[in-house]
């Protein structure tokens, strides 16, 4: 017996932090470089054109970096103090964008994992329950129709998107609800929603607003600043430490509901808050960057092809890839046309660019596997 | 071995019936699980799936429920682990009321193996027996010493330790059970349900799912409740038998009792014959006609 004590002891340490993989680590880093490398990238092209030393010199000035009064205007929405062109295009104008882009990322990343194992579904996004509908119904509404509420827009929009998902839950409850219940009611909800948003739009008479209302339920980062950060880090960090507790539940829940309950976990509260902190970060993202499409999708699915299904790790990996993703499919909606020789620097919406990521993505992965649509 | 105290009602549909058991001295014994007046429907159902005036399930020992297909011993089962809520009646465990008890309080107490079970292709047998350990730990507690103390004996009881890195995807039907049983083992509960472990499973690993809950009935004095297919082997393994029938109680006992060729004919509707020296014996021969 005395060997297999000592064998004991040395399993004890292994699974204590055998969740924490050196392969999760390598991701994480991976994903951190391809972020900043995009992200630097997004800082030093556009259509001020500056050399890449002047835009990374910017990036370091002590001048800048250390100056309480700068990050109050940032951070708390102070006056800004006066710069020169280069630091303030580059600190005012293009970094905020790939803040905002990041935040964009890790939301809909975690948002979409959670709501993958909610429904069992790894076909799921973070619109399943019905936030895009909602969302994009009150866009269009206010747009439109209420256009004196334009400025509170994102809030609006994120409102829009829990009254949708609220609606999806007490369809679906019946005694208690059901991964496929919810997954019904989302449709329901959804489907009319949208097509009362497709109605919508036929009331606009102004091109201005149409383009308005499409950039916003396409997804789009053109125009944000540091008031979209300064909207969406509180909510945002929020909804991603509430997620990272809670990755272990998730790990219970795939196990179905009645091993679930046999283990004595209360099922619908605990599904009940998780989908919540989803909708949290699902409208957080939405109200800083539009109805963006596919990272909520793609995000968990790569992580879960590079560190496994254990939803410690993917939680983690997911707030990493879903960064990298946004920022550089943002990379391609800001510069992409302007590379292209035969058009001109037009912007496009970067749900553009995440659906032509998506789709070629699922084919490769439908060629790739044998199984779909179960996790 | 405890004897029954007979007060029979004839009563030609149901068979003999019998009140609580007592042992040679007339004491009675005590029970781990009581339901009683229950009656238990489906959301679906306008009738009774199941109906039972009293159902005891004896401290320390092995109760297997059998029946034929559709004599409701499933639903009865769900109902004492509060996964069913009856239409009427009770569920006490040890005492106190199933339904008042909290979900991890009663998963602390109680541990339960369903008929079906699912999970992520990639979990490891090692994770699995883990998550058994779930309503031990606190919404923030890292694993413990006596998790993984629980878990080693949980994985060694129930034969897996060579499987303990393998994903469950990769496993066989039987693996696949054992390693669900060393989760519920991992539970480390007083008492323990189970629905049908063995149905899919080779005769190799019927018997080490079998053994090992001997075993934990044995060593740890564990309460067991199972509901079996099979007769001959719910009466080789069982310490009491609780036969069923169209949702109702038809006898309960010792196996050598309650094993009749006419409680053989009567709720299984077959003929055979039973032996009872040098141990009991069933040898079936044919259904018998509707």
């Amino acid at each position: 017996m005395a060997s297999t004590h000592s064998t004991d002891a040395t399993t004890d340490q292994r699974h204590g932090r055998s969740w924490f993989t050196g392969r999760l680590v390598a991701f994480c880093l991976a994903s951190t470089a391809l972020t900043a490398a995009a992200g630097l990238i997004q800082v030093s092209f556009g259509s001020y054109s500056m050399t890449i030393t002047q835009a990374w010199s910017a990036l370091v000035s002590p001048d800048i970096v250390l100056d309480p009064a700068v990050w109050n205007a940032f951070l708390l929405g102070g006056e800004l103090p006066e710069m020169d062109n280069v630091p303030l295009i580059v600190w005012n104008i293009r970094l905020p964008r790939v803040l905002v882009a990041v935040l964009t990322g890790a939301t809909l990343g975690v948002s979409g994992a959670i709501f993958q194992a909610v429904t069992r579904n790894e076909l799921a996004s973070p619109y399943i329950l019905g936030v895009s509908s909602g969302a994009g119904l009150a866009v269009l509404l206010t747009l439109v129709v209420f256009s004196g509420l334009a400025p509170f827009l994102p809030l609006i929009a994120a409102a829009g998107g829990t009254v949708a998902f609220a609606l999806v839950y007490a369809i679906a409850w019946k005694g208690g609800t059901s991964p496929v219940r919810l997954v019904l009611a989302g449709v329901i909800v959804g489907t009319v929603f949208q097509s009362l948003q497709t109605g919508v739009f036929f009331f606009a008479d102004d091109l201005g607003v149409v383009q308005s209302a499409i950039a916003w339920t396409t997804g789009s980062l053109t125009g944000t600043d540091w008031e979209q950060v300064r909207l969406a880090i509180l909510p945002a960090a929020f909804a991603l430490l509430f997620a990272l507790l809670g990755a272990r539940q998730l790990n219970v829940l795939l196990l179905g509901e009645r091993t679930a309950q046999s283990l004595g976990m209360r099922v619908e509260r605990v599904r009940f808050l998780l989908s919540g902190v989803a909708i949290l970060a699902a409208s957080t993202a939405i109200a800083i960057a539009g109805i963006v499409g596919f990272v909520g999708l793609i995000v968990p699915h790569v992580v879960r092809n590079v560190v496994g299904g254990d939803y410690r790790r993917l939680m983690i990996g997911s707030i990493f890839a879903g960064p990298a993703l946004m920022v550089v499919a943002d990379v391609g909606a800001r510069l992409g046309m302007g590379a292209l020789p035969w058009f001109g620097p037009v912007q496009v919406p970067v749900g553009v660019v995440t659906g032509l990521i998506g789709g070629p993505y699922f084919l490769y992965l439908m060629r790739r596997q044998q199984q779909m649509g179960e996790i | 071995m405890a004897e029954a105290d007979e007060q029979h009602e004839t009563d030609d549909e149901a068979g003999p019936v019998r009140e609580w058991l007592t042992d040679d001295e007339g004491r009675k014994i005590e029970s781990a699980i009581v339901a009683e007046q229950l009656d238990l429907r489906y959301p679906t159902s306008e009738e009774a799936v199941v109906e039972c005036a009293r159902l005891d399930i004896p401290e320390g020992e092995v109760t297997a429920l059998v029946g034929p297909n559709g004599s409701g011993k499933s639903t009865l089962l769900k109902s004492l682990s509060n996964h069913l809520e009856p239409e009427a009646g009770t569920v006490t465990l040890h005492g106190r009321d199933v339904q008042s008890l909290d979900q991890d309080e009663l998963a602390r107490e109680m541990g339960v193996l369903s008929q079906e079970n699912e999970s992520p292709g990639s979990i490891t047998v090692e994770d699995l027996a883990y998550h058994g350990r779930y309503p031990h730990r606190g919404f923030f507690e890292s694993v413990s010493d006596e998790d993984h103390a629980a878990v080693d004996d949980a994985i060694e009881m129930a034969g897996v330790g060579h499987l303990r890195d393998t994903e469950l995807g990769q496993l066989s039907g039987g693996q696949k059970q054992l390693a669900w049983i060393a989760m519920v083992l991992a539970q480390d509960t007083d008492v323990l349900l189970l629905d049908e472990p063995t149905t899919f499973l080779d005769l190799h690993h019927q018997f080490r799912v079998l053994e090992t809950v001997r075993q934990l009935n044995e060593h740890e004095d564990v309460t067991v409740a199972v509901v079996l297919h099979d007769i001959a082997q719910a009466a080789r393994f069982a310490d009491n038998l609780v036969a069923m029938r169209e949702g109702e109680l038809y006898d309960w006992g010792p196996p050598e009792q309650v094993v009749t060729e006419q409680l053989l004919a009567d709720v299984f509707g077959v003929e055979a014959r039973v032996e009872y020296e040098p141990e009991l014996q069933i040898l079936p021969k044919r259904a018998l006609s509707e």
